[in-house]
């Protein structure tokens, strides 16, 4: 069992972080490299970027708005991401991993506070799954993945309280410590290939958004002529209706 | 707001098309439809956006949507549809969805090998019937981006899905058929008005003026050299005298040079609601008339997608770019010439409760949302103001063209415009002030239905009212 720790916390962990953060680094300049194209594609190379920027900031921080629709939700989901950024890189632990892995540290948070956020995370995170469960439209709209990450990001963050801060057996301790470091390497590996690419992404959503609302000229003959009707665009009456080398008109097709 | 009785549903959802045309052409809408080619429609549809993706821009907006969204439902809690139905169809993530799980089924690398992979047929007739069904409940009012963690733009998808189903001919009748009189037609606009007639109702409007106002207020025709275009909805020159009487007023009062364009006078684009291909072809229309007539801006009437469309669209679109022609709203122009002292209004001109309903088109972005408060305040006595209102206004329920729909009435009246209806009840007020043509028709429809009364008007209807002439 000590070696598949030290395994998950040396080989597998730099592999899970480096596929991580390249996994990452791909989706944001893809996005960014689409981001540029499509304003090159753009006559009018008109997007407003200040108000851009200063709606993306609006939405990265939740303030105003942001409660007025499912405050209950929100406040956790805050909560949870609050926990879930600091915790990992800033808990004492943690930083002595870094310190002996990469050769450099940062300051670390009391164990108190990392205590109190982990416990804050994991109810959150299970508050979240229970918003999940038990609001209709969220049912509606939920894949697997959905239901899946609210737990399984709990299961680190739970590992981790109880090899800190209970008295187990060595086998439960080194179980508990196994799950807490194949959890997190699991994680870590699954994050650029899934919605969890958000926090990379969506600070660009504005931006997206703003220039995806920016049609490029000649586009729509272009689309009419790849389809095969150069000249008779939509709203000639009829007129791809009766189109004769499509295998149209015959019973299967709508007649007048 | 109370959500639809078992009655109330039944005669929203109720339809007015037969039987036989829905089987012919296999499509379970309410919205009356030209017919159009059946078979084979998922390949069609597939391939018109494939097309679609190849040429425009979408295709970032799509890979970004699909990998951010958080599937909490945050939406639903702002849209009035749903809020109205309860259906878990109507929200806005569900009915993007639709569409983004074509696009990723079928156009992303890893979504045709998990359908390879995991015998996942992909798009059927049965999902295109449903987005044809969806994409028309909702008016793309864009209230939910607002909502959505991940910053998704539903009215974006809601679009798309539009445009890429006119191109396979699924596209409602009412405003194909506008179009194609505006494009195609004698007339060269959507309510099919002939310049003679649009010559004499001008006229005849002056003369109401001269005797009114005691004023001479004319109506400029083929300016050459004007600053301004004057673009309204082209409806307004049958339906809203008094408006069109405002915005002359307001011209006689700042002396600024405008003026009608007999080439083409209709500010109209349905292509905002439906199609690309048919946005850039009437801004086209623009463009050349505004290039006969040398005019140095263009001149918005009080009508909210016709105001967007060319804000927006106009620069790509007139093929000028940067160089372009300015595009100011009406509302902006009165505003500013206002401000500037160029425009007196009589203080406490309106006695009677005012409110005010932000077009969803001008108040979403923030373009257009105090202008017309402050001009309001300095003529009325008693203005009422509505919450929510400004960027987060509530539809008027008739947006994204679906007023012109008129046999979708029932669910206009009774599912989209529902919670407007009720905002509009408890201010009380006596007249609501909707610079929009389009909203204006669905709250009228709206006040009659439910009872309400209050007169829906344009800004400038209560403006011609307070108007001081030096």
């Amino acid at each position: 069992m000590e070696t598949w720790i030290e395994f998950g916390r040396g080989p597998l962990f730099r592999l899970a972080f480096s596929l991580m953060v390249l996994g990452l680094l791909r989706v944001f300049v893809l996005t960014l490299a689409g981001l540029a194209e499509s304003y090159r594609r753009n006559r009018d190379r008109i997007v407003p970027w200040g108000e851009v920027a200063r709606q993306t900031a609006a939405w990265l921080l939740p303030a105003g708005r942001f409660w007025r629709r499912r405050p209950v939700y929100g406040a956790l989901s805050l909560v949870f991401h609050v926990g879930l950024l600091i915790v990992p890189l800033f808990f004492a632990t943690h930083v002595l991993l870094w310190k002996r892995s990469v050769g450099f540290a940062w300051p670390a948070i009391p164990l108190a506070l990392a205590n109190w956020l982990t416990l804050l995370v994991i109810a959150a995170g299970l508050g979240l799954f229970g918003g999940r469960v038990f609001h209709a439209g969220a049912r509606k709209l939920s894949r697997p993945q959905d239901y899946v990450w609210p737990l399984l990001l709990v299961i680190p963050f739970g590992t981790g309280y109880l090899c800190v801060n209970t008295a187990l057996r060595p086998a439960t301790y080194q179980a508990m410590m196994f799950l807490h470091v194949y959890s997190a390497d699991a994680i870590m590996l699954m994050i650029p290939f899934t919605k969890l690419a958000h926090c990379v992404l969506a600070p660009l959503s504005q931006a997206v958004t703003a220039v995806a609302w920016k049609f490029p000229p000649g586009a729509g003959d272009r689309v009419a002529a790849t389809l095969g009707y150069p000249g008779r665009p939509s709203w000639i009456e009829g007129a791809r209706l009766r189109d004769a080398d499509r295998g149209g008109v015959n019973d299967e097709v709508c007649a007048k | 707001m109370k959500p639809l009785t078992a009655e109330e549903r039944k005669q929203a959802f109720s339809t007015a098309k037969k039987e036989g045309v829905i089987l012919r052409q296999r499509l379970p809408v309410r919205y009356h439809v030209e017919d159009f080619a059946v078979r084979e429609r998922p390949r069609r549809f597939l391939e018109a956006f494939a097309a679609i993706l190849k040429h425009a821009n979408y295709r970032l907006a799509l890979d970004h949507y699909i990998r951010v969204s958080a599937k909490c439902a945050r939406c639903s809690t702002s849209c009035q549809i749903y809020l109205a139905t309860g259906d878990s169809r109507d929200i806005p993530c569900y009915r993007s969805e639709l569409l983004l799980s074509v696009y990723r089924r079928h156009f992303t690398v890893s979504g045709v090998l998990r359908g390879r992979i995991l015998g996942d047929p992909g798009l059927t007739d049965e999902k295109i019937q449903e987005m044809a069904e969806a994409f028309y409940n909702c008016t793309a009012c864009r209230r939910c981006s607002f909502e959505c963690p991940a910053g998704i733009d539903h009215g974006l998808v809601t679009h798309l899905g539009r445009y890429i189903l006119s191109e396979i001919g699924i596209t409602p009748r009412a405003l194909a058929v506008s179009v194609r009189e505006q494009l195609t037609g004698t007339s060269g606009n959507t309510s099919a008005v002939p310049v003679a007639a649009l010559l004499d109702g001008l006229e005849f409007l002056s003369g109401e003026m001269r005797e009114e106002k005691g004023v001479e207020i004319p109506f400029p025709i083929d300016q050459e050299g004007a600053e301004y275009l004057f673009l309204p909805a082209v409806s307004d020159f049958l339906m809203e005298a008094d408006t069109l009487m405002g915005n002359a007023a307001v011209f006689r009062a700042t002396g600024d040079s405008w003026t009608v364009g007999t080439g083409y006078f209709d500010g109209i684009n349905y292509g905002l609601f439906y199609s690309d291909h048919v946005l850039e072809h009437v801004i086209a229309k623009i463009a050349a008339e505004a290039r006969r007539l040398k005019v140095r801006k263009l001149l918005i009437g009080e009508c909210g997608h016709a105001s967007r469309t060319a804000k927006v669209f106009y620069p790509a679109f007139s093929g000028d770019g940067r160089e372009s022609l300015p595009v100011v709203n009406i509302l902006e122009y009165t505003h500013q010439a206002w401000k500037r002292g160029r425009l007196k209004l009589r203080p406490g001109a309106i006695e009677e409760p005012v409110t005010y309903h932000d077009p969803c088109n001008l108040a979403r972005t923030g373009w257009i949302v105090d202008q017309p408060r402050e001009l309001l305040r300095a003529i009325c006595r008693n203005y009422v103001e509505m919450t929510p209102g400004g960027r987060n206004n509530i539809c008027c329920g008739g947006g994204g063209g679906t007023v012109s729909i008129d046999e979708i009435q029932p669910y206009r009246m009774l599912v989209g415009g529902r919670a407007k209806a009720e905002q509009i009840r408890a201010t009380g007020a006596k007249y609501c002030v909707a610079p929009c043509a389009n909203c204006k028709k669905q709250l009228r429809e709206l006040m009659d239905h439910h009872g309400i009364d209050c007169q829906i008007v344009g800004l400038h209807d209560l403006l011609y009212k307070a108007i001081v002439f030096d």
